[in-house]
């Protein structure tokens, strides 16, 4: 009876529904493609009508797929130079003895490619058996179950912060705001909001970009009066001392600086020392333009969070850049994050 | 002016072997200041691309990668010169909209998909690039005119070897920013020197 505490739960959360933005080979139906099939004659020839058929006609592309469906027997892809009538021609003349089929050839629409979730699996296992290797971590994605608890309430927490952010954006039609988190101290590296008014390039999401290499002895827009602090453990150069102020009263629970940044001789081991947005979670309270997008990509970004979709987003609407196969670096997004608050903000 | 300077891309596509050598004499001599700025890029183990922006015939901004220099993977070439029109604008009170809109930027290197973006929605009116980026491209990766409509006209080809050359020696050396974990050559873990991490254009 753990149940109805459970669902309370969830409807008074709905805030908390956001969910990842994935690449289509995960969300969309498996590629098909259709393929010969016969029967076999007599059933206890299956075992070697099917190394018969591997060693004659081998298909490589179709590893994946099962060659045996009951009695039916896979033959080979469809193409548009065979007609079903050539089948048994081409079976003869690749030396495969077809008395053991029924000479009864059909076509079916099979798996191209391996499943990728589960959920695809199941359909085009029915149509066809296949083979399916289980990701344990692309199934809790696709099921959207990656997060504890906890981890959606730091979410929560980080996005409310952008939201107030937000409001120091300076052109009422454009109000965005960004955090950067570093999840390994669960601190706020840096944070930005909306200055286009002043260069069309200060975006939210660049100007935080900029506020991190401030933290790493960077920055090209040294516009912020922050501060630095040798005594601090942590550099606190990627946030305003104003907004600094202002969050530090608000969010007394919250942890704010950057790993200090090390120069090159100074590190002993390759992975510590802060280099660009790696390893980082940026929350921004709308989905980033092309611009901003790649700009996350350039930066290697660990994990996009956003919360309301923007006509020109980059990253589900318009396209999803984080899912480009050809770049070097890919980010996670999630999309709906306090989706309500940050829409709100967009009407103000 | 540059109707018939050089290709388009659609006619490049059908005919990838072609480089482009018809650029007017003044054309020419601006890419030759963008060449000259990606030479001083390499110079100072930046990505070598260099970029100016060119208004009413004349150099309003100039630029090259500083990605290194800034601790800040945004900062090409591009962007470098869309600040600075954009400080001179403000200084001098300028409509920003209106001059982006009269600019034609020449860069040595295929603008990347941020800095397509962002120079497509400042309506630029021309892009004139030398040889193609095949690992960031913002035609070539992901074709951002696909999604953004722009109506900048984008034209390609012009000492696009040269342009390549000077990629291909900067990775030929190791990227001064990128951790050691990437640099280093450990176990199986060796490092193409065309490897990750250091094409920022």
């Amino acid at each position: 009876m753990s149940c109805p505490p459970k669902k309370i739960k969830l409807e008074q959360n709905t805030d908390n529904q956001f969910y990842p933005v994935l690449s289509e080979e995960f969300t969309e139906p498996t590629p098909m493609i259709d393929v010969y099939i016969d029967t076999v004659t007599d059933p206890r020839n299956i075992s070697k009508v099917v190394v018969e058929l591997n060693t004659v006609l081998p298909l490589p592309e179709l590893t994946h797929l099962k060659r045996i469906k009951g009695k039916d027997v896979l033959l080979f892809p469809c193409n548009k130079d065979t007609a079903p009538d050539m089948v048994c021609e081409i079976l003869k003349k690749n030396n495969f003895d077809i008395s053991y089929l029924k000479n009864n050839v059909r076509t079916m629409s099979v798996a191209e490619i391996a499943p990728k979730t589960r959920k695809q699996y199941e359909v085009v296992h029915k149509l066809w058996p296949c083979n399916f290797h289980s990701n344990k971590y692309v199934e809790k994605l696709c099921t959207n179950t990656l997060f504890s608890a906890s981890e959606i309430e730091s979410h929560v927490n980080y996005m409310q912060v952008a939201i107030d952010i937000a409001r120091f954006s300076k052109d009422p039609l454009s109000i965005a705001g960004v955090v950067v988190v570093d999840p390994k101290i669960n601190s706020i590296v840096a944070v930005g909001f909306d200055k286009r008014i002043d260069n069309p390039c200060q975006h939210a999401v660049m100007v935080a970009i900029d506020n991190v290499a401030l933290t790493q002895n960077g920055g090209a827009w040294q516009q912020v009066n922050a501060r630095l602090d040798n005594q601090a453990s942590l550099d606190l150069r990627g946030i305003p001392d104003d907004i600094l102020d202002v969050l530090k009263k608000k969010y007394r629970n919250l942890r704010f600086g950057a790993t200090k940044f090390k120069g090159k001789c100074e590190i002993e081991t390759p992975s510590d020392g802060p280099y660009l947005c790696t390893g980082y979670y940026v929350y921004v309270t709308r989905e980033p333009c092309v611009m901003c997008a790649m700009g996350l990509i350039h930066s290697r970004a660990k994990r996009v969070f956003y919360g309301t979709k923007s006509e020109n987003g980059a990253l589900g609407s318009l396209c999803k850049i984080h899912t480009v196969k050809d770049l070097n670096h890919h980010y996670e997004v999630f999309a709906g994050l306090l989706e309500d608050g940050c829409k709100k903000l967009k009407q103000k | 002016m540059l109707q018939s300077a050089t290709e388009t891309v659609n006619e490049d596509k059908q005919n990838p072997t072609s480089v482009n050598d018809n650029l007017t004499e003044l054309q020419q001599k601006f890419m030759e200041t963008a060449f000259n700025f990606a030479y001083n890029a390499l110079a100072v183990q930046e990505v070598p691309v260099g970029c100016i922006f060119v208004y009413n015939n004349e150099i309003l901004a100039s630029g090259r990668n500083t990605v290194n220099e800034t601790h800040n993977a945004t900062r090409h070439a591009e962007i470098n010169c869309i600040d600075e029109v954009n400080n001179f604008c403000r200084s001098k009170n300028l409509d920003v909209k209106k001059i982006f809109s009269e600019i034609d930027v020449y860069v040595t290197v295929e603008p990347c998909i941020m800095c397509a973006a962002a120079l497509y929605d400042l309506h630029v009116r021309s892009i004139i690039f030398g040889c193609k980026n095949d690992r960031f491209g913002g035609q070539t990766v992901f074709n951002v005119a696909s999604v953004l409509n722009p109506v900048t006209e984008v034209k390609n080809g012009y000492r696009a070897e040269e342009a390549m050359n000077l990629l291909k020696e900067f990775y030929k050396g190791t990227n001064p920013s990128a951790p050691l974990d990437k640099v280093k050559v450990k176990g199986k873990k060796a490092r193409k020197p065309s490897d990750e991490a250091t094409l920022k254009t």
